[in-house]
């Protein structure tokens, strides 16, 4: 049994969260903020021989600071291999050699379906976000996929606007159909509540355990799906002592994942 | 003859108005200068593309340079959405501009498919995505879905891209335009070389003879180049492996000015339209931001480790 950290703040659970969906040897694709702390995480801890690596180029990097993003200067020096988009996406991704992969969207619904392109009428944008970038193939070819999102009713939904990447899509069966490799689709999504894992039979996400602070009544109202409910629901295991190590003397010890706070994530 | 010219010649002579441009960088070695350049000359028409675009493409999309963007993404990253690109999607402000959606595995690889002469290339990407839903310019040139000839397998084709100009930023070149790079490569190199022409930018101007003393990190051979442009801190607020790091107070200050019509105009203002071209924007960032902050920016030298091309 683990000891557990006294103190810590939601982001960093989430990155704890997101570090144990990762295998030793696992090949991580990643973006910046809690799927780089989680990938750390997970080297420093239990997965030592976890590989990292960026979109556009970059693979086993050793930043000296957490990277603020997948361009990040610090991502240069010391990495294995920089190549570009050709290679991670191409060669690494799309080839089939990735494992995991770290998505969050504005917009998530039930199947895991993200939505990172407009909210309202695509032609009528009410808020034009960024586009797919590399989202949409990671979620198509990554052959586990771990959804970062906030827990409310406006980024969680029953459909997302406009599928930017593919999760079961409209359930079952829809990912063969549209020829995407088989055992592809996302694990978990990782909230700041809860952690609701995906039921491959129905394609739906159910809800496997809700954080410290919060219970199953309070995840199930702020979900705005008929949320299914594990038969072993239990409480999210807070951040490990050697976790928690590992993001503060290590990885960040500024503790730079707190902006995430400022952005809702408490 | 020597390509080398200035900035303002490179981009008067080889920037039409109504051109398809490929614009290289990825946060690294973005042309920022050659960005500034097309504003203050105020281009029109543009048709422009890359993977993961940011704020050079906001700026000219606010400017109204831009009609028409193949696209997979476009936001300021860490300081948040794009704001002149939400105004024109969302207000019309300065133009709507067109939009072709793909992604970060597709557009690359049909820059790729177009630097090889391939008329269009089979990706895994997209399938049962709105983004098949969704078409603009391209119409249905947009992709094609066959049962594969080999596998009967549903396949999703993109069409190959050769843009009429790609503008790549490089650490150092030749003054015949064979350019080296090192460090995140993004789309640059198939970019560059699906384009009909190349203008190289460069931080400095080498000999042949130093080309030749690691000729692996090349990207570009002469042949495809049109112009070389030696212009230091041509990236900034973006960086260049080796020279200078990313501006991170400068991300915040576009992000804020940005915010307005009026505060992008006054940016604009400043620093595109009141300076001549890079020297004098770096005149300007030192005399606002101070000599420190300037300093700041310039990378550590390293002199890494050898290369031996010896047998």
């Amino acid at each position: 049994m683990s000891e557990h950290a006294a103190d810590y703040c939601k982001p960093e659970l989430m990155a704890c969260c997101g570090a144990r969906e990762i295998k030793d040897h696992n090949l991580v694709l990643v973006g910046t903020g809690f799927p780089t702390m989680s990938a750390n995480i997970a080297r420093y801890t239990h997965a030592p021989h976890a590989r990292l690596m960026q979109e556009s180029g970059v693979y086993d990097a050793q930043p000296l600071r957490p990277a603020l993003s997948v361009g990040d200067p610090c991502l240069n020096p010391g990495a294995a291999m920089i190549g570009g988009l050709v290679e991670i996406m191409g060669m690494f991704l799309q080839a089939g050699w990735v494992d995991i992969g770290f998505l969050s969207g504005s917009q998530v619904d039930k199947f895991g379906n993200i939505n990172t392109t407009v909210i309202g009428d695509y032609a009528q944008p009410k808020s034009r976000l960024p586009g797919s970038g590399g989202a949409n193939p990671i979620g198509s070819l990554a052959k586990k996929i771990l959804i970062i999102a906030l827990h409310d009713t406006r980024r969680l939904t029953e459909r997302v606007d406009f599928i930017t990447t593919p999760g079961y899509i409209d359930g079952p069966g829809a990912r063969e159909r549209w020829g995407l490799p088989p055992d592809t689709g996302p694990e978990v999504i990782i909230t700041n509540k809860a952690v609701m894992r995906f039921d491959k039979a129905t394609g739906e996400a159910y809800l496997e355990s809700y954080h410290p602070d919060t219970s199953v009544e309070e995840v199930v109202k702020l979900t705005p799906w008929k949320l299914n409910v594990a038969d072993d629901v239990h409480e999210t295991e807070p951040p490990r002592v050697e976790e928690i190590r590992a993001l503060r003397e290590i990885l960040d010890p500024n503790r730079m994942i707190r902006i995430y706070e400022g952005r809702g994530y408490v | 003859m020597s390509k080398v010219m200035s900035m303002k010649q490179a981009i008067a002579k080889h920037v039409n108005d109504g051109d398809f441009l490929f614009i290289g960088g990825y946060i690294c070695r973005t042309p920022f200068a050659a960005i500034h350049e097309i504003i203050r000359q105020q281009k029109k028409d543009l048709t422009v593309t890359r993977s993961n675009a940011a704020d050079d493409f906001d700026m000219m999309i606010g400017a109204g340079v831009v009609k028409r963007f193949v696209a997979t993404f476009l936001s300021l990253g860490f300081y948040g959405l794009g704001r002149c690109y939400r105004r024109s999607l969302e207000q019309g402000i300065p133009h709507r501009i067109e939009v072709e959606e793909y992604t970060n595995l597709s557009l690359p690889m049909m820059l790729m498919a177009g630097s090889m002469g391939m008329p269009f290339i089979p990706v895994k990407d997209m399938a049962g995505s709105d983004l098949l839903n969704v078409k603009s310019f391209m119409g249905d040139n947009k992709y094609k879905i066959i049962d594969s000839p080999f596998d009967g397998a549903k396949t999703v084709l993109v069409p190959a891209l050769n843009p009429d100009l790609a503008i790549v930023h490089v650490q150092q070149a030749d003054e015949d335009g064979n350019a080296q790079i090192w460090g995140i490569g993004g789309d640059c190199q198939v970019g560059a070389n699906a384009a009909k022409k190349v203008i190289v930018t460069c931080e400095r101007i080498v000999s042949r003879e130093v080309i030749g003393k690691d000729p692996s990190r090349t990207i570009v051979p002469d042949f495809k180049v049109v112009a070389v442009v030696e212009e230091p801190f041509c990236a900034h607020p973006g960086y260049t492996p080796g020279f200078y790091d990313f501006d991170f107070a400068f991300g915040n200050l576009y992000k804020n000015a940005s915010s307005t019509v009026e505060g992008f105009q006054a940016f604009l203002d400043e620093w595109v339209y009141g300076v001549t071209g890079r020297a004098k924007y770096i005149e300007h960032y030192i005399q606002k931001m101070g000599y420190g902050a300037f300093r700041n920016l310039q990378a550590k030298f390293d002199y890494g480790y050898p290369v031996s091309y010896a047998y």
